[in-house]
């Protein structure tokens, strides 16, 4: 006999509020000691780390100064707009007066927890967002009072669905195939969609002051984070590390601030490239990363292992979503027209886009050029090609990238890990070996 | 230089024209130095220079002799024609009787003709002006063969379309300059563009040697009397109906002529009543050097101007022909400017594409190497707008003398 | 110049002593549950045999999964650069090395003067190492020493399931129970572990010649597979387990002063 359900059926089943309650508090705790331990490991591998780095590190904590800011924001009356991925429009968010923030997750011990819902086999930035879903870890999701997701990946499509059982979320259907006529006009449209959700939400209509100017703020930002980047190409004045955290706090941070703070990081930078201030020895291994994103706090295992393993090496560039490719292209308005700068702006987010997410109609040359330019340009001595288990987009485009590399005569090396703390010993060793190996060639290129 | 002045002319009246020279050439360095220098916006400075060069060639090439050094004009009026007053070059003696033939849409009609549009030299030395022999043109007195003056015209606009390029169609055709104004007009209305779909516009840019050929081959059947002796349409000789009103076929309908005539009429360079003294003829109204389908023409382009960002430049057959010089082999490979693209730092934006104002495609299609595409006008849009460093770049004779720069370094 | 190596692996510990780049001695002490015992213990046994004391080492270089519990170590080297540094000192020609160890397995390209210039390790699977023998050698009944002659026998292999061991051993068990002969068996094993290694090998591309070292190295039942899958001879020197602890030596004799 059938039976007729009361209500929607979820895909995260109920739980007790004291167990989500409990188990919150648990891994805030170890959030915390992770976030705090992380910060430490960064300051003791560069002992002369400059005093603007704290704005960044008190940024990058979740549970701390601006959660605050933004709650006190919300309770007075702004809207808090939380996306996946970094397709989503924040221009659009910015001219409605919302505060845009990245909901990605980076917490390994919810991953465990979305394994309960999920299978093993998905991603685990996917999983971990749905654990972090379960307990309420990230404020940033919490507060979010909607989520734009832009359909990019299974796992995303999947895990709107299963966002959508408890919070607001809008989709975006980005194009699989980015330039081809008919997918600009497309991903054109989805974008006036947003805009007209966004303005729906806000209540503020988006005009073309409005948009102009927020389009303004980010491009000076992308001014700021350009700089930063420039000053990576030289002899190394920042570790790595600090650079993919200032990087990342662009997504969480107010977006004008952090223009400015990192600004006053680039001005002191150069200073200290006049004065040969050297973050480490200048004939350190240069590394590049490239592959799946690292997200703050706990995917900070293989750049911990980079840095600090001995040999150690400096990673003075990557190609990550979550890192070098933020803010990299900036929106290019030719009329500052509203039909204008709706086409840059939603040109500039997919076009220019190296993830392997999309291909275009040459296959996926963008990204192989991107990264032939960055390893010219940034002298590096080897690729750590970084792959999240289940990422077949990235996992698949490695053959070709191998063999270019290898055709420049870079080392590259595969490493495949999880969302889990158990195999830091194994990848200690990949990695070591591997720095071993470029400090090694390092040695022999200067000899001749 | 053979001038025909009426009184001798003074060595003080020498010195003060090579300093009115001098002053002129010193303005137009000082303009240009103080706008590289001065306009900090990346994205707006090499627009800026082009719109400053534009205007500066206005004068040059319509003015220029007319007022003419001393304040003379340069020749005798012929008739009593109104446009006869304004006759005023042959600087360069007999192979020029014209004027110059600088590949931009100088109208031959109206000016004072020290830069004149090929297109009509073209034609009209075909017919009705073959003459071999000594004989009168419009106003002036051939000693050459049409033949010879063919070659002449043609030797110069392959050798400036070689050397330059559409750079002409960008920097210094007066009605690109008029569409650009068009183009500033909008913005401060502050309405969108519109853009043609992409079949469409190569469509239009293929028109453009349809309608070279037309020209071509309808002069040459009107002017087989001269050529081959056998006249084959009624009506082409001397005084006649074609010879005097459809001679030059492609200027009946060129929306230059009414343009410049109504410039230089409101400038009182010419009688207005002459303009609009009717005749009507086969197909259309046709005044002193202005037809009704001139008119109309003018009229729907000023309107595409509008909507479609330098309408005229993808239709251009003058445009069409600088190509042909520059574009194709063996052309292509010894043209002297060149659009130029680093196939590694090019990220596939799509700025370039979209900021490109005849909406050429080829400098975003195209991998690396010479992108220089048979539409491409030579603006240098594309290159300012370019955010990644040393990706698109301006090549002369081989020498990047201007490359894509991340413009946010010029943000404030 | 006196320099010493340490190779803690994960089932014993390995120390080679050696002299102006010359081995002196070496010994062995299973690991149990005390790797840094078992270190001491094996550096005390070739001090002895050496004839040396503790200060007359000038440096001493650790190596394996547990160098980090080699505490009376200089500095440390990965398992792939003591293989490659070990395998140009055994053998001139040698580009390549292949370890195959208790729980790991490692390939080394390498140039004349033993530097590293490439390397690929195994998933992080046991079955291409070590204890897959002794796991299937358990399931045979058969004494892990014998296990190797026994293969030999074989002329042909019978199939088994290799993508892991524990199905593996369940296929083993079946096989035995439908009486297929032993000797047959023990080939498949050793087919299916060959296999496994020499797509490893593939990754990194094979330059002769081939040095084979590690544990698993004296087992002729693997060698005789493994030659066969690599289509190459494979250079053994003598005493292959000690091939890290003498890499290890090795750079500690460059890294004196």
């Amino acid at each position: 006999m059938a039976t007729k359900f009361e209500g929607k059926v979820k895909a995260i089943p109920e739980m007790p509020p004291k167990e989500i309650e409990e188990m919150r508090n648990t891994m805030e705790f170890v959030s915390r000691k992770v976030i705090a331990e992380n910060i430490e490991r960064m300051k003791i591998t560069w002992p002369n780390r400059p005093k603007t780095m704290q704005y960044f590190d008190e940024i990058s904590n979740f549970f701390g100064q601006r959660v605050e800011e933004i709650r006190a924001q919300k309770e007075a009356g702004k809207k808090i707009i939380g996306y996946s991925c970094m397709f989503a429009p924040i221009e659009l968010i910015l001219a409605a007066d919302a505060i845009p923030v990245r909901i990605d997750s980076g917490w390994y011990d919810t991953a465990k927890l979305g394994d309960t819902i999920v299978p093993v086999e998905v991603c685990p930035v996917i999983r971990s967002n749905i654990g972090t879903q379960m307990v309420n870890l990230s404020p940033y999701l919490e507060l979010s009072d909607a989520i734009i997701i832009p359909l990019t990946c299974d796992g995303r499509t999947k895990l709107s669905e299963i966002l959508r059982d408890d919070k607001t979320v809008w989709t975006m259907c980005p194009p699989r195939i980015k330039d081809s006529l008919q997918s600009r006009k497309l991903w054109v449209e989805e974008v006036k969609a947003v805009k007209e959700k966004i303005e729906d939400l806000t209540g503020t209509e988006i005009t073309g002051k409005t948009l102009r100017s927020a389009i303004e703020i980010t491009q000076r930002a992308s001014k700021a984070f350009r700089r930063l980047q420039e000053i990576r190409k030289g002899n190394p004045v920042i570790m790595g590390r600090d650079s993919m955290l200032v990087n990342q706090t662009s997504t969480w941070d107010d977006i004008k601030r952090w223009t400015q703070k990192t600004e006053e990081l680039c001005d002191e930078l150069e200073n200290r490239i006049e004065q040969k201030n050297w973050a480490c020895s200048p004939d350190t291994p240069r590394v590049m990363v490239t592959g799946t994103p690292m997200i703050w706090p706990d995917n900070w295992k293989i750049p911990n292992l980079i840095e600090e393993s001995s040999p150690h090496g400096v990673i003075v560039v990557d190609e990550l979503c979550s890192g070098d490719r933020l803010l990299y292209d900036p929106v290019g308005v030719d009329e500052w027209t509203m039909s204008d700068m709706m086409d840059a702006l939603a040109e500039r987010y997919i076009l220019a886009s190296t993830c392997p997410c999309f291909t275009s109609e040459h296959g996926n040359e963008d990204r192989i050029n991107w990264l032939l330019d960055r390893v010219t340009e940034y002298r590096v001595d080897g690729v750590i090609y970084y792959v999240i288990r289940g990422c077949i987009l990235y996992a698949m485009e490695y053959a070709r990238i191998k063999r270019l590399l290898d055709s420049m005569d870079v080392p590259v090396y595969y490493l495949d890990t999880e969302y889990t703390r158990e195999d830091v010993g194994q990848m200690k060793t990949r990695v070591e070996a591997f720095l071993e190996m470029l400090e090694t060639r390092v040695a022999l290129r200067e000899v001749k | 230089m053979v001038t025909c002045s009426r009184r001798r002319i003074t060595m003080t009246e020498i010195i003060a024209e090579i300093l009115r020279a001098t002053i002129i050439a010193g303005i137009i360095l000082a303009g240009i130095l103080a706008i590289l220098i001065w306009i900090k916006d990346q994205t707006k400075k090499i627009s800026y220079l082009r719109v400053f060069i534009q205007i500066a060639a206005v004068p040059v090439i319509f003015l220029g002799l007319i007022i003419g050094p001393f304040g003379l004009p340069q020749f005798p009026p012929v008739g009593n024609a109104p446009r006869d007053a304004v006759v005023g070059t042959n600087i360069f003696g007999a192979p020029f009787p014209d004027g110059l033939s600088v590949p931009v849409l100088a109208c031959y009609y109206p000016s004072g003709r020290t830069v004149t549009c090929p297109i009509w030299q073209i034609q009209g030395y075909i017919f009705p002006f073959w003459n071999t022999g000594l004989g009168f043109g419009w106003g002036v007195f051939y000693t050459t063969t049409g033949l010879e003056r063919l070659a002449i015209v043609f030797g110069l606009v392959i050798g400036m379309s070689i050397v330059l390029g559409r750079f002409f169609c960008g920097w210094v055709c007066p009605f690109g300059l008029y569409m650009d104004l068009i183009i500033r007009l909008r913005k401060t209305f502050k309405k969108r563009y519109w853009k043609l779909s992409e079949r469409v516009n190569i469509g239009l840019r293929q028109l453009r040697y349809v309608i070279i050929a037309a020209f071509l081959i309808l002069s040459f059947v009107f002017g087989t009397q001269a050529i081959i002796g056998l006249q084959l349409v009624p009506g082409t000789e001397r005084g006649e109906y074609v010879y005097s009103y459809f001679s030059a076929p492609f200027c009946q309908i060129c929306p230059v002529k009414p343009l410049s005539v109504l410039v230089e009429s409101a400038l009182g360079l010419m009688d207005f009543t002459f303009v609009f003294s009717n005749t009507k003829g086969l197909l259309y109204e046709a005044g002193y050097y202005v037809t009704s389908l001139n008119v109309a023409v003018l009229v729907l382009v000023t309107i595409g101007a509008f909507a479609f960002r330098r309408f005229w430049c993808r239709i251009c057959p003058l445009g069409g022909l600088i190509s042909i010089f520059n574009r194709f082999p063996p052309f292509k490979w010894v043209s002297g400017v060149r659009l130029n693209k680093i196939e590694e730092k090019c990220t596939k934006c799509g700025i370039c594409k979209r900021v490109c104002p005849p909406q050429v495609t080829e400098v975003y299609e195209e991998k690396g190497g010479d992108v220089t595409s048979p539409g491409c006008i030579l603006c240098f849009r594309c290159v300012e707008m370019c955010p990644y460093e040393n990706c698109l770049e301006i090549r002369v004779a081989g020498k990047p003398i201007y490359k894509s720069r991340s413009w946010l370094k010029g943000l404030k | 110049m006196i320099a010493a190596g340490i190779d803690i692996g994960t089932q014993s510990a390995k120390v080679a002593i050696l002299k102006g780049g010359e081995v002196l001695s070496r010994s062995l002490a299973l690991c149990g549950f005390n790797p840094k015992e078992a270190a001491e213990k094996a550096f005390k046994e070739a001090l002895r045999k050496a004839r040396l004391s503790f200060d007359n080492v000038e440096h001493i270089t650790a190596t394996g999964a547990g160098a980090a519990k080699a505490t009376n170590s200089d500095s440390t080297i990965s398992m792939v650069g003591a293989d490659a540094q070990a395998g140009a000192y055994f053998f001139p020609s040698a580009r390549t090395v292949i370890d195959v160890g208790a729980e790991e397995a490692r390939a080394v390209s390498c140039d004349e003067n033993g530097n590293m210039l490439d390397f690929v390790l195994n998933s992080r699977c046991a079955a291409g190492a070590g204890t897959f023998i002794e796991a299937m050698a358990r399931a045979l009944e058969v004494e892990l020493e014998e296990l190797g002659p026994l293969s030999l026998k074989a002329e042909k292999a019978s199939p088994i399931n290799a993508s892991c061991v524990i199905f593996s051993e369940s296929d083993v068990v079946s096989l035995i129970h439908r009486q297929e002969p032993k000797p047959e068996i023990a080939r498949a094993i050793y087919d299916a572990m060959a296999d496994r290694i020499s797509s490893m090998v593939h990754r990194l591309g094979i330059k002769p010649h081939v040095v084979l070292v590690g544990g698993v190295a004296k087992d002729v039942g693997f060698v005789t597979s493994l030659k066969r899958k690599l289509h190459t001879e494979l250079l053994i020197p003598e005493g292959p387990v000690f091939a890290g602890s003498v890499g290890a030596a090795l750079t500690a004799g460059k890294r004196i002063g």
